[in-house]
């Protein structure tokens, strides 16, 4: 079991290391001289001195393995480069904005598991009934709504017509609470879908019954039993998610003004500031993949009859 | 059983019905809309619908009906065109790595679990934003970690029919390799992964008008659903309307293709 | 009080489309062990199933009761407070009776709490011993995934004898394990009737098992219960023509 764990933690290095490989490819091909980008988002006039002068300062001329070797030595460092836009290293303002985009991701979370484990469970219990059907047609159309339709539709209905809630998502609690409720709605959808049908799975396995002969009480039955043996397919199903999520806190976060990562990506994006787009691609994917890995080990420790 | 696959596919022809009803809105697009959807009015800015304009006009003062239908085109003819060029790599690639396997399979699908191992919204935005915008870059954006998932259905699927005694015959008649996947394999694998092509045209719909919301898909003025919702929303509190019927419009469609798909898909697991 | 602890009447069970219990009467004694004997197919696990009550067999005719109570359509939770400790299922297959992903003692705690009673970890070791599994505690620490097929099949045995039930059913119960110990568990059960006076409805295809439990013996086949009646004249002068079929098989199986 060690060895199967080593093992998957080398393939999970490797996989960083193509991530970061790519990134920096994906960067490297884009069209326009990042020199000449650097110069242009700062206003500066571009002539053929000024270009080449920046480009050697910017170390441009040099092969691309040696730059991706300097890049990555710098990552490691804490070092992920200055942004084109007002030269302030990159690595602090994703760190602040991780740290947002990590709060509305959590909540958003939490919000849709509170949502979906109780419907899921309930209406798989209670098959084909008035509840299962409502739950059934509510998750789908959850399902189906894209993030930034949701947000507009609540902050029109919750902000402008019913006035609960600020326009703007400040950082503050009641400033979370609608960017939350926009990322859960759909993934709630999602979950309590899933959750259903894993619950139902499990349901008919034949081992409900033989607890059932023996006068277990059916909410043990449901908790520490039934959804205990989903749970394995239920973490795998959110670490799935973690990567709509992540898409989804860039709409988000655009919309409501949230001061996380994904407007600060959005903003960078405007700006063409190629630095902290980097910067973002390789800490979302980091974070995708080594949650995606525990999710792995994790299913194990819940399920072990479930190999590496 | 026989009553359940009968319900089962009476629930497939409802859902193709109206699929089809929104594909063809979608094609006469041109010929339904009432007015020009590009033609701006001052005179008639952010006017509430009325009888001229059903659905309302913008802050330039176009016709919002005539904006939505022709959105139509847009949204639902580049999730048809990205679905179906994924499609078709992914169909390729999974027969080629099936039917060859060796170290062709070994990279092909290596590649391919590299790219699921990416969020692939996080990439969508971050290609897209360096592609700088346009619908193209938005298609490339999101067909880039699209079309793994019908490579290795495909592939499991030429796997499991490639040693079936009418391959080795079609082999054995000196048949060659892209004959055989042509001819014999690829009439056998269609049907799910073009179930898999279906169930996707939801997701892909979402990604593009997502894109197109952030201003990295379609460029303005042209009409899509995602970009008319970004640009109302500014003024949603004096023309909601301007937000609401576009917002209406991709409700509507995503829910109708997603529940083609997962009818489709129940009938065909009845079996 | 009647004298009987279960009365079935005329019972018909199916699992949606055509009955597979057709009209079944049977009664039974408290203390009294009676064998349902037939080949597979002929409804006699079914019949069990629909005794206690569940998995997704419907009772479409008929009335079962159980120590003076109609039961036949009891809601789920007065049927909860039953199980166990009223009416103990053994099941034929070991697979059926625990979570296989959980450890075993916690779900013996679980189902003794169900009943409101203390989870005392020496009355289940000695239980296990006393139908040949040695090291209870230590097996109880395991999941059932762990163990094998027999193993759990006796765990099974041993949680429902735990319970002590007025009526224990038992549906193929030896049929996972080798000969010795479906012995040993015959031995158990006859001792626990002898004890508790613990009422036995015992499901086989095994003539031999019938034959050494059984007070009376019912022979089912295609739903129905051809012949019943007491274990020797059973055996002694069987009437039905196929119950005098399945006794000539016997020994021919045994060469």
């Amino acid at each position: 079991m060690k060895k199967q764990i080593a093992k998957r933690i080398a393939e999970l290095i490797i996989i960083l290391i193509v991530l970061s490989f790519l990134t920096f490819l994906l960067m490297y091909l884009a069209p326009g001289d990042p020199a000449e980008k650097r110069l242009s988002s700062q206003g500066v006039a571009v002539t053929k001195e000024v270009l080449q002068a920046e480009q050697e300062r910017m170390g441009l001329l040099r092969p691309f393995m040696v730059r991706y070797g300097e890049w990555l030595g710098g990552i490691m460092h804490g070092d992920w480069g200055v942004s084109f836009k007002d030269d302030m290293p990159v690595a602090p303002k994703l760190v602040s904005g991780l740290r947002n985009t990590t709060i509305l991701a959590f909540s958003s979370l939490i919000l849709a598991l509170i949502i979906s484990i109780p419907l899921g469970i309930a209406s798989a219990v209670k098959k084909n009934s008035v509840l299962d059907h409502i739950v059934r047609i509510l998750s789908f159309i959850g399902n189906a709504l894209p993030n930034f339709l949701i947000s507009v539709l609540l902050m029109y209905f919750l902000c402008i017509v019913l006035n609960l809630f600020p326009v703007v998502a400040d950082g503050s609690l009641q400033g979370l609470c609608l960017p939350a409720l926009s990322l859960a709605i759909p993934m709630a959808g999602r979950f309590t879908r899933q959750i259903r049908t894993e619950v139902m799975e499990q349901l008919d396995q034949e081992y409900v019954t033989g607890l059932r002969t023996r006068g277990v009480r059916e909410k043990d039955i449901l908790i520490h039993n039934v959804f205990h043996n989903a749970s394995g397919h239920i973490f795998t199903i959110i670490a799935l998610q973690i990567g709509t999520l992540m898409g989804g806190s860039v709409v988000i976060e655009t919309i409501f003004r949230w001061p996380g990562i994904g407007k600060l990506v959005m903003d960078s994006i405007n700006a063409r500031d190629y630095p902290t787009i980097m910067g973002f691609v390789l800490i979302m994917g980091t974070i995708y993949v080594v949650i995606n890995f525990i999710s792995d080990i994790l299913y194990h420790v819940l399920d072990p009859r479930v190999e590496y | 059983m026989k009553k359940r696959k009968a319900k089962l596919r009476k629930r497939v022809i409802i859902a193709a019905v109206f699929a089809v009803i929104l594909v063809l809105i979608a094609l006469f697009s041109g010929v339904l809309a009432p007015n020009d959807p590009y033609a701006t009015n001052s005179s008639l800015i952010r006017q509430a619908p009325s009888a001229a304009y059903l659905f309302g006009t913008d802050n330039l003062g176009r016709c919002v009906l005539s904006r939505v239908l022709i959105g139509a085109r847009t949204t639902i003819a580049s999730t048809f065109f990205l679905v179906a060029v994924s499609f078709l790599i992914g169909i390729t690639i999974g027969m080629l790595c099936g039917f060859y396997g060796g170290i062709v399979d070994d990279i092909l699908m290596r590649i391919a679990d590299l790219m699921l191992a990416f969020p692939q919204m996080v990439v969508a935005i971050a290609v897209a934003g360096i592609l700088g915008g346009g619908l193209g870059g938005a298609m490339i954006a999101l067909g880039i970690t699209m079309w793994t998932s019908f490579a290795r259905l495909a592939r499991s699927h030429t796997l499991s029919i490639r040693n079936e005694p009418y391959i080795t015959a079609a082999r054995l008649q000196g048949k060659s390799g892209p004959q055989i996947m042509l001819t014999h394999i690829m009439p056998n694998i269609l049907e799910p992964v073009l179930i898999n092509a279906l169930t996707q045209i939801g997701t892909t719909m979402i990604g593009i008008s997502g894109l197109s919301f952030l201003g990295l898909g379609v460029v303005a003025p042209q009409a899509e659903w995602g970009s008319m919702i970004s640009e109302a929303r500014a003024y949603i509190q004096i023309a909601p309307w301007a937000v609401l019927f576009p917002a209406a419009a991709t409700v509507i469609t995503i829910v109708v293709f997603n529940y083609l798909g997962d009818a489709v898909m129940e009938y065909r697991k009845a079996e | 009080m009647s004298e009987y602890l279960l009365k079935i009447n005329d019972l018909s069970a199916s699992y949606g489309d055509e009955d597979i219990v057709k009209e079944v009467s049977l009664c039974m004694q408290p203390g009294e062990v009676v064998c349902i004997v037939g080949e597979s197919g002929s409804g006699k696990s079914t019949l069990i199933k629909a005794i206690h009550g569940m998995s997704g067999v419907g009772i479409t005719g008929g009335t079962i009761v159980f120590d003076d109570a109609d039961i036949t359509a009891l809601p789920a939770r007065d049927r909860r407070k039953l199980m166990g400790t009223g009416i103990g299922l053994i099941p034929q297959d070991p697979q059926a009776s625990f979570n296989p992903i959980r450890k075993l003692d916690v779900q013996f705690r679980e189902a003794l709490a169900g009943h409101d009673l203390p989870y005392d970890e020496d009355r289940i070791d000695e239980m296990l011993r006393k139908i040949g599994l040695q090291h209870g505690k230590a097996v109880l620490k395991n999941r059932p995934f762990e163990l094998s097929g027999g193993m759990n099949q006796r765990i099974a045995i041993a949680a429902a004898m735990l319970f002590e039930p007025r009526l224990l059913l038992c549906d193929e119960a030896t049929s996972a394990l080798d000969v010795t110990t479906a012995g040993a568990v015959v031995e158990e059960l006859l001792k626990i009737r002898e004890t508790n006076g613990t009422s036995i409805l015992l499901v086989t295809h095994h003539l031999g098992i019938a034959r050494k439990m059984a007070d009376n013996i019912g022979i089912m086949k295609d739903g129905r219960i051809i012949e019943y009646g007491n274990t020797e004249k059973i055996f002694d002068s069987p009437q039905n023509e196929y119950t005098k079929k399945l006794i000539r098989d016997v020994p021919k199986l045994k060469k």
